[in-house]
């Protein structure tokens, strides 16, 4: 008995080992780039890449911002991301209703079709992509970046339709029963309900849309519209050797993702698991 | 199905055939106008660009003037170009090289966080914040940690007495270091999934083997393996998918080289239409990707399916 227990400390204390060292890794990339990121340039290689930046100047950042409209990047960015969002968290709760609770003709052989469009690689669809908007002279404006994504994706709509058919759906034959229609349903009952798959739509979807480089690298090519990772890559090419301009910049694009994600992290780690099971 | 409760509880006292029809057409209309937006982008931004993408992989096109027909040539091209071959074999290697390791280290993060401890959840959002990274910003510091001689990882291993290669200048290790890229950002996330189904299975499964007289490994291999395959089934087909898609972090750290020793597919596609104006071709070859994934993705339905129980509805 006694020599079970001392065991299993002993099994513990690997565990967590092994946890930390994992956690570290995760983590260390992050806290380097922003310890550096306050860093002057001479002391961002060999031993001195481990110290603190003590004492921390800005003037990176300064620097950064005196060559670059960053700022430009981050609002543009950030209109493309959030109108996406939104899009795809109104579109998609319509859809995934639709596709989980009434009953229409042609509802099975559509949804295949959405499930099976899931397994398109993205470059296929943005050569011709590339054909459309420029038929439509959309190329190079926001519209050109929005458009294809903001009306939601298939993986969206199966997450969401999954969430759905696991409230009871006595609550809403109540409410019909009450005179509530398909729109007051939607809004009073499943919304509510749904928080937790919602926001980790609504993360998944604006996470995607800030890190994605290939389409807007492709559809954009002037200043005015220009987003965070082309921005990014773009310095990467020019300043490739000028660490202390490049790891700030890195820093920026990484920051602000984790800041919104630690806002949502109760929601969403619970139900990015949830997605993964039927 | 709610709707027909619904449409039974309102119309069975007066249970006329015409209110009954009236009613299903009104959910019906009510269903389309929901789906309108999702159906429009779907079929504008999805399916026609589907349909477009072999139409134009039968043309030539520089993107500017208006595509010329030229039958099969491209596909006569693409089984003859040696650099498409290579494209495809490098990303077959990036894939080799990320998903075993990923999917291991997933699977022990799991196994070591599937148990009542202090902390469990404070490691599960410490192991998903790399999901989140940019790749582009990762490539930027992947590169600053692997400078030759003087970044972190050689001065690491010169303290250990040994000298490091030039990682990204060298043909042998540029594909690992950008492989490695992808299994920081994806372990824990996958560790996620993984967990979620670890949690699934029944704790008396487990009570029952141990009462059997089975040891550790046995149970690892005779129960948590096989009744994790749904979990696994997904996280592999998911990542797959993805890793086969390889583009920012060679963009940013290698663009495809030392040589062709990084070009991945999508990088050579990007290259063929974006920088060398033949769109058509690489039409083409994106139909390549698409196939391959296709066919990757059936052989893993075909074997997971044969081996698990398991609903996919």
């Amino acid at each position: 008995m006694a020599t079970k227990r001392i065991g299993r400390r002993v099994n513990g204390t690997t565990v967590y080992l092994l946890l930390a060292v994992g956690g570290l890794v995760s983590i260390a990339p992050y806290l380097m780039t922003l310890n550096a990121a306050f860093k002057p340039q001479s002391t961002l290689l060999s031993t001195q890449a481990w110290t603190p930046a003590v004492p921390a100047t800005w003037s990176n950042f300064t620097q950064l911002w005196q060559q670059y409209d960053m700022s430009g990047f981050i609002v543009h960015t950030t209109i493309v991301a959030g109108v996406i969002t939104i899009g795809q968290l109104v579109f998609t709760t319509m859809a995934a209703y639709a596709f989980a609770r009434l009953d229409f003709p042609g509802r099975e052989p559509l949804f295949w079709a959405f499930i099976a469009m899931m397994m398109v690689p993205q470059i296929v669809t943005l050569i011709p992509l590339f054909l459309i908007m420029s038929h439509l002279q959309l190329i190079d404006t926001y519209r050109a970046l929005i458009l294809p994504y903001v009306f939601g994706t298939p993986y969206g709509i199966f997450l969401v339709r999954q969430y759905f058919q696991t409230i009871p759906a006595d609550l809403e034959a109540a409410a019909r029963i009450d005179g509530a229609g398909t729109w007051a349903i939607l809004r009073r009952i499943m919304l509510p309900l749904s928080k937790p798959i919602l926001a980790t739509l609504a993360t998944i979807t604006f996470v995607n849309t800030w890190n994605s480089l290939l389409w807007p690298l492709m559809a954009t090519s002037s200043e005015r519209d220009e987003v965070v990772t082309v921005g990014v890559a773009a310095l990467q090419g020019q300043f490739a050797s000028e660490l202390h301009i490049l790891l700030p910049a890195a820093a920026v694009a990484l920051l602000p993702l984790v800041a919104i994600f630690l806002l949502f992290q109760r929601h969403i780690v619970r139900s990015i698991a949830l997605t993964g099971l039927k | 199905m709610s709707a027909n409760i619904a449409e039974a509880a309102t119309s069975a006292p007066v249970a006329t055939g015409s209110r009954a029809r009236s009613r299903r057409t009104r959910t019906a209309f009510e269903a389309y106008l929901l789906l309108a937006p999702s159906l429009f982008g779907f079929l504008a931004f999805l399916v026609a660009p589907v349909v477009i993408v072999f139409v134009l992989s039968l043309f030539s096109w520089n993107l500017i003037t208006s595509p010329q027909f030229v039958g099969l040539a491209n596909y006569r091209r693409m089984f003859t170009d040696s650099q498409s071959w290579h494209a495809l074999l490098n990303t077959a290697y990036y894939v080799l090289l990320n998903i075993p390791l990923q999917t291991v280290l997933a699977l022990l993060l799991a196994l070591a966080l599937n148990r009542k401890m202090r902390g469990s959840k404070f490691f599960r959002v410490i192991f998903v914040l790399p999901w989140m990274a940019m790749p582009v910003a990762l490539g930027v510091i992947w590169n600053w940690f692997f400078d030759p001689r003087s970044g972190i990882i050689d001065h690491f291993i010169s303290m250990l007495g040994f000298t490091g290669p030039n990682w990204l200048t060298s043909t042998t290790w540029a594909m690992p270091v950008i492989a490695s890229v992808n299994v920081w950002q994806y372990t824990g996330y996958t560790m996620l999934f993984l967990l979620a189904g670890l949690q699934a299975i029944p704790q008396q499964v487990y009570e029952a083997a141990a009462i059997d007289g089975t040891n550790a490994l046995q149970r690892f291999f005779r129960i948590t393996l096989p009744l994790l395959r749904p979990s696994m089934f997904f996280v592999l087909v998911t990542n797959i998918i993805g890793s086969f898609q390889q583009f920012d972090t060679v963009y940013v750290m290698t663009q495809g080289g030392p040589g062709q020793s990084t070009t991945t597919m999508n990088y050579y596609i990007y290259q063929q239409a974006f920088q060398l104006f033949h769109a058509g071709y690489a039409a083409t070859l994106s139909i390549l990707l698409f196939a391959v994934i296709l066919l990757v993705t059936i052989v893993q339905f075909r074997y997971f399916r044969k081996r698990t129980i398991y609903d996919f509805s």
